[in-house]
C-alpha cells in the first residue's frame, strides 16, 4: 500500500516534469513538409480536393492537404511569406485584390501564378413540390433590393414594398417572398449582387441613368439587399439551405450550381432571363449568373515542395478540367477551350502575375 | 541528441537519482538495526535527489532552446556579406527563413546563392554545435546537482519538507496556467478589437441598434449599409439563451432531484448515464438535429396554430440548446445534492417531513450555492454555444424578443465574420474580435457576480 | 408547527390537536409529494425521450452507410494492358470497361457507354491496382471481382432515388436501372459490409471515403489533451482546494478558472492561432496544436470537477490524518486524493468527451482540412471526427448524407464508451459520507 502511494506521488511528479519539458520543446517543433499545402475558398474546395485525391492516389507524391479557410483567410495565410510554414497554393472564388497582392509583395511573395479554373453557376432554386419559377433579373432586383423605384410611378426610391412574388410580377405565384441566400461575408453573395442585382437594376431607365451619373450611389442601390425578412442570410452550408428548401416549399434558395446538380430530385432551378441553369447553358454563357474560380500558386515553392508542378499539370489536364473531365462531374463549369489552352500554357511556363487592378 | 531523446535521458537520470538517494538514506538509517533516526522516510530523500536532478536541468533545457534560435541566427547573420545584411528587416527575415529552410533540407540548396548556401551550412553547424553543447550541459548539470544533493543528505535533513515545498511550488505553477490563458486570450483579442474601434466608434458598436456588417468587399464596390450596432446581436443571444435555460433548468433540476432522492439504485444506474449521454453529443450533431428536425417541426406546429414562424426561429435553436444543457444542470445539481450530508435528510424525516418537503425546504437550500454554480456554468455555455446556432439560428440580426422570429447571436457572427471570403483586415473581420471581446467581458462580469453570490450563500449555510 | 403553538394557548390537549392537524394535512401533502415525484419522473422521461428521438433520426439516416453496393465483374487481367515493369501506371480502367463490355455486349453509343461505365466507382481502378500489385501472378487469368459501385448507383440501390420520378430529375437513368435489375437477377449485385468506411481516410468519392484518418487524428489530439490537462488540472485543483489560503492571488486564479470555463470555445481557437501558430510557429493542422488548444479549453472543466471531488471528501478524513502526524502534503496525497480520484476521473472523462466533440476552436488552427493520408504522429496534418462530420455535411454529393450520419454514429459510439467508463468508475467508487 505504502509503495503504491509512493508510486502515485512519483508518477505525479514525473508527469509534471514531463509537462514542463513538453512546454519547453514546443517552440522548437521542426517545420517539416513533404506534401503540398493548399488553403482558401470553400467554393473551390470541392474541386481542388478531387484533383488532389486523384493526384495522390496516382502515386509518386503525397496527397496535398487542403484547408477550407475562405478566400480572404486563404490569402492572408498565402501572403504571409515564403517558406515551408506557409501554404503553396491559395484557392479563391474571386480574383486576388490589389491590397492582397500588395501584402504578398511586401512579405516577399513576389511571384504568383494565377490559374483560372472554370466557372461556378449561381442558381435560384425552390422545392420540387412547388411550381418552377421563371424570373427575369428585374424580378430578382425588385424582390430583393432594399430600395426600389417607386411602383406608383414617383421619381425617387422607396423602401421595398413587395411582400409576395405576385406583386413583383403578376406571372409569378402568390407566395411570400422568402429567399435564403449567402451571408454578407460570402463571395457567392458578392457575385450574386454583381451578376443578378446589377443586371436587374439596369433594367430600369432611371437607374440606368443613375449608373452613368453617380456610379457609387448606383452600386449602393443594387448592392443593398433588403433586411426586413424577405432575404434571409442562411449561412455558408449550402446543403442545409437545400434541406431547408425541401422543408419549406415557399422558400427560394441561392447557392452554387453543384448543389443543384446533386439534388435534382428534390429541388429545381429557376429560369433566369429565359434560361434554365443547366450545365450546358452555363458553359455556353447563356445562363447569366456565373462567376470564375481561381487558384494562386507561389512560384518560389515550385520545385522546392515536391509535386507542385505535377499537381498543376493534373489540374489543367483535359481529363480533369476538360469538357468531359471529372471536375465537370462535380459541377465545375469548364472554361471555353481556347481559354483553357491559354491558361494551361501560362501554367506550364509559370507566367507570373504582374499586377492587379 | 535530439531534444526528445535528451528529455528521455534526463528522466532516466532522475529515476536513477531517486534510487541513489533512497539507497543512501537506507544506508544512513543503518541496514537493519535502525541505529539512526531519519527525519524523513527514505523515499523522500530519493525524491529530493530526483527532483533536484531534473528541475534545474529542465530549466536550462527550456531556456537554452528558447534563446538558441535567436543567438544562432544572429551569429549567422554576422557572417553574411554586408550587401545582404543591410536589407530592411522584412527582407532580412525572409533571408533567414531561406537559410533555415535550406539548412533543414526542405529547399533545394543547389539553387541558392553561394553566400546563402554558406550561411545555411554555418547555421546547420552552429545549431549542431549548440545541440551537442546543450546535451552535455544538461546531463552534466543533472549529474552534478544530483551528486551534490546526495552528499548533502543527512539523517536530520528535512527532506520531506523540501520535497513538499517543491511540490507545492509546482502545484502553484499549474494553477497559474489559468491566468496565463486569460492573459493570452485578452492580448490576442484586444489587439484586433482596438483596431476595430479605431474605425467604428466604441459607443456606436455597443449601443447601435442596427447590425449589418456589409462593408465594401472590393474597393470598386459598395456593400449595403454597413452598420455595426451590436444590440440586436446581444439581444438575440440573450433571447436564445433564455429559451435554453427555460428548458434546461426545470428539466435538469427535477431530473437531478428525482435521481438522487427518489430513484432506486437500478433506475438511477440506467437513467443517469442516459442523460449524461446528452452532454457528450457533439454540438455539430445538435446543430443538424435543430436545423433538420426541430426547426421544421416548430414551423409546422406554428402553421397549425396560424402563427408565422421563421424557418430559423430562435425557439428551435433555443430548445435544442436547452436539451444540450440539461445534463449539465442535472449532473452538477446531482453532485451537489449528493454532497448534502445524510444527517440533514435524517433530521427532516425524523420531524415528519415528506420527501418532497425535505427536498424543497432542506436539501435544495443546502445545495443551492452548488446548484447556482451549475446553472451559471450552463448559462455561459448557452451564451458561448456556436454550432447549434450557426446551423439553426441564422444570421438575420432582427431586433426582437419574439421567439418565433429569426435572430442571430454573437458566436454566429464571430464564425461568419471570420470564415468569409472578405479581406482579412477589413472592419468585418475585426468586428469578430470586438464581439469576442464583449463576449469575454460579459462572461467575466457574469462569473464574478456569480462567485460572489455563491460565496455569500455558502457562508450563510455554514 | 406554528399551529401547534397556537393550540397550546387554546388550552386543549396538545398532542391530539397536533396529530389531527397533521392528519388533516396529510392528503394534501401526499398529493403534493406525488406531484413532485411525478414531475421528477417526467423530467427524466423527457430528457431520455429527446435522446431517443435524436438517436432514432440519426440511425435511420445513417445505418445504410455501413453497407456498400458492390458489383461482381469478370475481370480478365490482360497481359497486354498490364506490363510487368509498369504495373503502377497501367490502365486499369480498361480492365473494368472490358469486364462491363463482356456482360453487356450490346451497349453501343458514346453516351450509353459512359452511363454503363458510371456503374462502377471511378476509384475502383486503384482497388484493382492494389490487387494486382499484391499478387502479380493474377496477370493472364480471369477472375470474378467484387468492385464498388459508383456513389449514385449505391444511392439508387438503397432506394434514395425514386424510380417514379421523371428520368431527367434523378441522377440514375432508366437504362442504368435496367442494367442494375439485370445484374441483381444474375446475382452480380450485392450490398456488402463497407470496410472502406472504417479503414480509409477522407475522400471526395463517397464510396471511397472513410473515417479512420479522422479517428486517428482525434486519438492523437485527445492524447495530447489528456496527458496535459489531467495532471495539470488535478494539481491546480489540489492547490486551490487544499493548500491555498484565501488571498487576492487565489481569488484571481479562481475567477479566471470559472471565467475560462465559460469562455466560448471559438475564443480558445483565436488564442491558439495567435499563440501556438503565430508566436511559437508550430505547424498548422497538427494534432499537437489542436490538443494544446483543447487542453486550455478543458482545463477549467477538469479543475472545477476535481475541486468539487476534493470538496466532497469530508474534513474528518483530513483531521484524522493530520491528527496522527501526517503533513499536509501527506494528508492530501495519501488520503484525500485517493478518495477524490474517482470523482476527478469522472470529471476528466466528461471533459475529454467534450473535447472529442469540439470543432469550433480547431477551425482556427487549420484542422478543417481535406486529409487523405492517415496521420501517424502528433505533427502530421490531421483532422478530427467532428470536423470530418462538418466537412462531409458540407459536401454536395448525396451519398455523403448517410456517411455523415454514419460518422456521427461512430463518434457517438466513442462517446458512449467514454461515458460508460466514467459511469463504471463512479459506480465502483461512489460513496456518500
Amino acid at each position: 500500500m505504502k509503495k503504491r502511494k509512493a508510486l502515485l506521488k512519483n508518477a505525479t511528479m514525473f508527469t509534471l516534469a514531463l509537462v514542463v519539458g513538453l512546454a519547453a520543446v514546443g517552440p522548437v517543433q521542426a517545420q517539416q513538409r513533404d506534401s503540398i499545402s493548399i488553403v482558401g475558398s470553400s467554393t473551390v474546395y470541392p474541386f481542388a480536393t478531387v484533383v488532389a485525391e486523384r493526384f495522390g492516389k496516382a502515386g509518386g507524391f503525397k496527397t496535398p492537404k487542403i484547408e477550407s479557410t475562405g478566400t480572404g483567410g486563404g490569402f492572408k495565410l498565402f501572403c504571409a511569406g515564403v517558406g515551408v510554414q506557409h501554404p503553396d497554393i491559395s484557392n479563391a472564388s474571386r480574383a486576388i485584390k490589389a491590397s492582397e497582392f500588395e501584402t504578398c509583395q511586401k512579405n516577399g511573395v513576389t511571384e504568383i501564378v494565377e490559374v483560372k479554373i472554370g466557372f461556378d453557376g449561381i442558381v435560384l432554386a425552390n422545392s420540387k413540390k412547388a411550381p418552377q419559377l421563371v424570373f427575369s433579373s428585374k424580378d430578382i432586383f425588385l424582390a430583393l433590393a432594399k430600395e426600389v423605384p417607386d411602383p406608383k410611378g414617383g421619381e425617387g426610391l422607396v423602401p421595398n414594398p413587395y411582400k409576395t412574388w405576385k406583386e413583383v410580377n403578376p406571372s409569378l405565384p402568390e407566395v411570400k417572398i422568402e429567399v435564403l441566400g449567402p451571408p454578407p461575408t460570402s463571395g457567392t453573395r458578392d457575385a450574386f449582387l454583381e451578376l443578378a442585382m446589377e443586371r436587374g437594376a439596369l433594367a430600369f431607365e432611371s437607374l440606368k441613368k443613375l449608373a452613368k451619373e453617380d456610379a457609387k450611389k448606383f452600386q449602393k442601390i443594387f448592392g443593398s439587399l433588403r433586411e426586413d425578412g424577405g432575404y434571409v442570410d442562411a449561412g455558408e452550408n449550402d446543403n442545409l439551405i437545400v434541406q431547408k428548401l425541401v422543408a419549406n416549399p415557399n422558400a427560394v434558395g441561392i447557392f452554387g450550381f453543384s448543389f443543384l446538380d446533386q439534388n435534382t430530385d428534390k429541388i429545381q432551378g429557376a429560369k433566369v432571363d429565359g434560361h434554365v441553369p443547366t450545365f450546358e447553358n452555363i458553359a455556353d454563357g447563356k445562363y447569366p449568373l456565373s462567376r470564375p474560380l481561381f487558384f494562386y500558386v507561389k512560384k518560389a515553392h515550385v520545385g522546392v515542395i515536391p509535386g507542385i508542378k505535377e499537381y498543376l499539370a493534373e489540374f489543367t489536364s483535359e481529363k480533369a478540367w476538360g469538357k468531359d473531365g471529372y471536375l465537370s462531374e462535380k459541377g465545375l463549369i469548364p472554361l471555353p477551350e481556347a481559354e483553357r489552352k491559354k491558361v494551361a500554357e501560362n501554367v506550364k511556363n509559370l507566367t507570373v502575375l504582374k499586377d492587379v487592378k | 541528441m535530439s531534444p526528445i531523446v535528451l528529455l528521455g535521458v534526463l528522466l532516466l537520470l532522475s529515476a536513477a537519482a531517486y534510487h541513489v538517494g533512497r539507497r543512501k538514506a537506507f544506508a544512513m538509517a543503518g541496514a537493519g538495526g535502525r541505529a539512526v533516526r531519519l527525519h524523513s522516510r527514505p523515499t523522500y530523500h530519493g525524491a529530493l535527489v530526483a527532483l533536484w536532478c531534473a528541475l534545474p536541468a529542465l530549466l536550462l533545457f527550456g531556456l537554452w532552446l528558447s534563446f538558441e534560435n535567436a543567438i544562432v541566427t544572429r551569429m549567422v547573420l554576422e557572417r553574411l556579406p554586408e550587401s545582404l545584411r543591410s536589407q530592411p528587416p522584412d527582407r532580412l527575415n525572409l533571408l533567414v527563413n531561406d537559410i533555415r529552410n535550406i539548412a533543414a533540407g526542405h529547399f533545394d540548396a543547389a539553387a541558392a546563392e553561394p553566400a546563402i548556401r554558406e550561411a545555411a551550412a554555418a547555421y546547420q553547424r552552429l545549431r549542431g554545435l549548440s545541440r551537442q553543447a546543450l546535451s552535455a550541459a544538461v546531463i552534466a548539470l543533472a549529474a552534478l546537482v544530483a551528486v551534490f544533493v546526495r552528499r548533502r543528505l543527512r539523517p536530520s535533513l528535512r527532506a520531506r519538507n523540501h520535497v513538499e515545498g517543491i511540490l507545492t511550488a509546482l502545484l502553484v505553477a499549474c494553477s497559474t496556467i489559468a491566468i496565463f490563458t486569460t492573459l493570452g486570450i485578452v492580448l490576442s483579442v484586444v489587439y484586433e478589437a482596438v483596431l476595430f474601434f479605431r474605425i467604428i466608434p466604441f459607443w456606436e458598436f455597443l449601443f447601435g441598434l442596427n447590425w449589418s456588417p456589409q462593408m465594401a468587399i472590393r474597393a470598386d464596390q459598395v456593400g449595403a449599409s454597413g452598420a455595426f450596432g451590436a444590440v440586436p446581436v446581444f439581444l438575440g443571444t440573450a433571447l436564445i439563451s433564455a429559451i435554453a435555460m427555460t428548458v434546461a433548468v426545470p428539466i435538469g433540476l427535477m431530473s437531478a432531484i428525482y435521481l438522487s432522492e427518489y430513484a432506486g439504485k437500478t433506475f438511477r444506474s440506467i437513467a443517469k448515464p442516459l442523460i449524461e449521454i446528452l452532454a457528450g453529443i457533439p454540438t455539430v450533431v445538435y446543430g443538424f438535429f435543430a436545423a433538420l428536425t426541430v426547426a421544421p417541426f416548430v414551423r409546422d406546429l406554428g402553421a397549425v396554430f396560424g402563427l408565422g414562424v421563421a424557418s430559423e426561429s430562435a425557439l428551435a435553436a433555443g430548445v435544442v440548446m436547452g436539451i444540450m444543457i440539461i445534463p449539465f444542470v442535472c449532473s452538477l445539481s446531482d453532485d451537489f445534492i449528493n454532497a448534502v450530508p445524510q444527517a440533514l435528510r435524517d433530521g427532516a424525516y425524523s420531524l415528519g417531513a415528506t420527501r418532497s418537503e425535505t427536498i424543497r425546504r432542506v436539501i435544495l437550500p443546502a445545495a443551492l450555492p452548488g446548484i447556482m454554480g451549475g446553472i451559471l456554468l450552463a448559462v455561459s455555455r448557452a451564451i458561448g454555444e456556436t454550432m447549434i446556432v450557426v446551423m439553426a439560428a441564422g444570421l438575420a440580426a432582427n431586433l426582437t424578443v419574439n421567439p418565433l422570429k429569426a435572430v442571430t447571436t454573437v458566436t454566429v457572427q464571430i464564425v461568419t465574420l471570420l470564415i468569409g471570403d472578405q479581406e482579412f483586415d477589413s472592419p468585418k473581420t475585426l468586428a469578430a474580435f470586438a464581439l469576442g471581446l464583449v463576449l469575454f467581458v460579459v462572461t467575466l462580469v457574469l462569473n464574478v457576480i456569480a462567485l460572489y453570490i455563491v460565496r455569500r450563500y455558502r457562508e450563510q449555510y455554514e | 408547527m406554528n399551529s401547534g403553538r397556537e393550540t397550546a394557548y387554546s388550552g386543549e390537549p396538545q398532542e391530539r390537536r397536533t396529530i389531527a392537524v397533521v392528519r388533516a394535512s396529510l392528503p394534501r401533502r401526499y398529493r403534493s409529494e406525488r406531484r413532485f415525484r411525478f414531475f421528477g419522473l417526467l423530467a427524466i422521461v423527457l430528457s431520455i425521450g429527446f435522446l431517443a428521438l435524436m438517436f432514432a433520426s440519426i440511425i435511420a439516416q445513417g445505418y445504410t452507410a455501413f453497407r456498400q453496393t458492390e458489383i461482381r465483374l469478370p475481370i480478365f487481367f490482360d497481359p497486354e494492358v498490364l506490363h510487368a515493369d509498369a504495373l503502377a501506371r497501367a490502365d486499369y480502367g480498361a480492365l473494368i470497361r472490358h469486364g462491363l463490355d463482356r456482360l453487356f455486349p450490346d451497349v453501343r453509343g458514346r453516351q450509353e457507354r459512359r452511363e454503363l461505365f458510371a456503374l462502377i466507382s471511378s476509384a475502383a481502378v486503384y482497388e484493382l491496382r492494389d490487387f494486382v500489385m499484391r499478387d502479380p501472378e493474377l496477370i493472364g487469368q480471369t477472375l470474378e471481382v467484387w468492385l464498388k459501385a459508383g456513389a449514385d448507383i449505391d444511392m439508387a440501390v438503397k432506394g434514395h432515388f425514386r424510380r417514379e420520378l421523371p428520368e431527367d430529375e434523378r441522377r440514375v437513368t432508366d437504362r442504368q436501372f435496367a442494367w442494375l435489375d439485370r445484374l441483381a437477377a444474375e446475382g452480380r449485385l450485392e450490398k456488402r459490409f463497407n470496410r472502406t468506411f472504417f479503414t480509409a481516410g477522407d475522400s471526395r468519392e463517397p464510396e471511397q471515403a472513410g473515417i479512420w484518418g479522422a479517428v486517428c487524428g482525434s486519438f492523437f489530439t485527445l492524447a495530447v489533451t489528456l496527458i496535459l490537462s489531467f495532471p495539470i488540472g488535478v494539481a491546480a485543483a489540489i492547490y486551490l482546494e487544499e493548500f491555498a489560503r484565501r488571498s487576492r492571488f487565489t481569488d484571481l486564479i479562481e475567477v479566471n478558472i470559472n471565467n475560462l470555463a465559460a469562455v466560448p470555445s471559438i475564443v480558445f481557437g483565436l488564442l491558439g492561432l495567435a499563440v501556438f501558430l503565430n508566436f511559437f510557429h508550430m505547424p498548422r493542422s497538427a494534432p499537437v496544436v489542436g490538443g494544446l488548444v483543447l487542453t486550455l479549453m478543458t482545463l477549467p472543466t477538469i479543475i472545477i470537477a476535481a475541486r468539487s471531488a476534493l470538496k466532497s471528501v469530508p474534513p474528518s478524513i483530513r483531521e484524522a490524518a493530520l491528527g496522527v502526524g501526517a503533513s499536509r502534503v501527506q494528508t492530501v496525497l495519501h488520503h484525500v486524493l485517493p478518495l477524490a480520484l474517482p470523482g476527478m476521473l469522472t470529471g476528466t472523462i466528461i471533459g475529454m468527451a467534450r473535447a472529442l466533440g469540439e470543432s469550433a476552436p480547431l477551425l482556427m488552427v487549420g484542422m478543417v482540412a481535406f486529409i487523405v493520408e492517415i496521420p501517424k504522429g502528433f505533427t502530421d496534418p490531421a483532422t478530427v471526427l467532428p470536423v470530418q462530420i462538418y466537412l462531409w455535411a458540407d459536401s454536395p454529393e448525396r451519398a455523403f448524407v448517410e456517411r455523415t450520419s454514419a460518422a456521427i454514429l461512430v463518434l457517438l459510439a466513442f462517446l458512449l464508451v467514454m461515458n460508460g467508463a466514467a459511469i463504471w468508475l463512479r459506480k465502483k467508487y461512489e460513496r456518500r459520507w
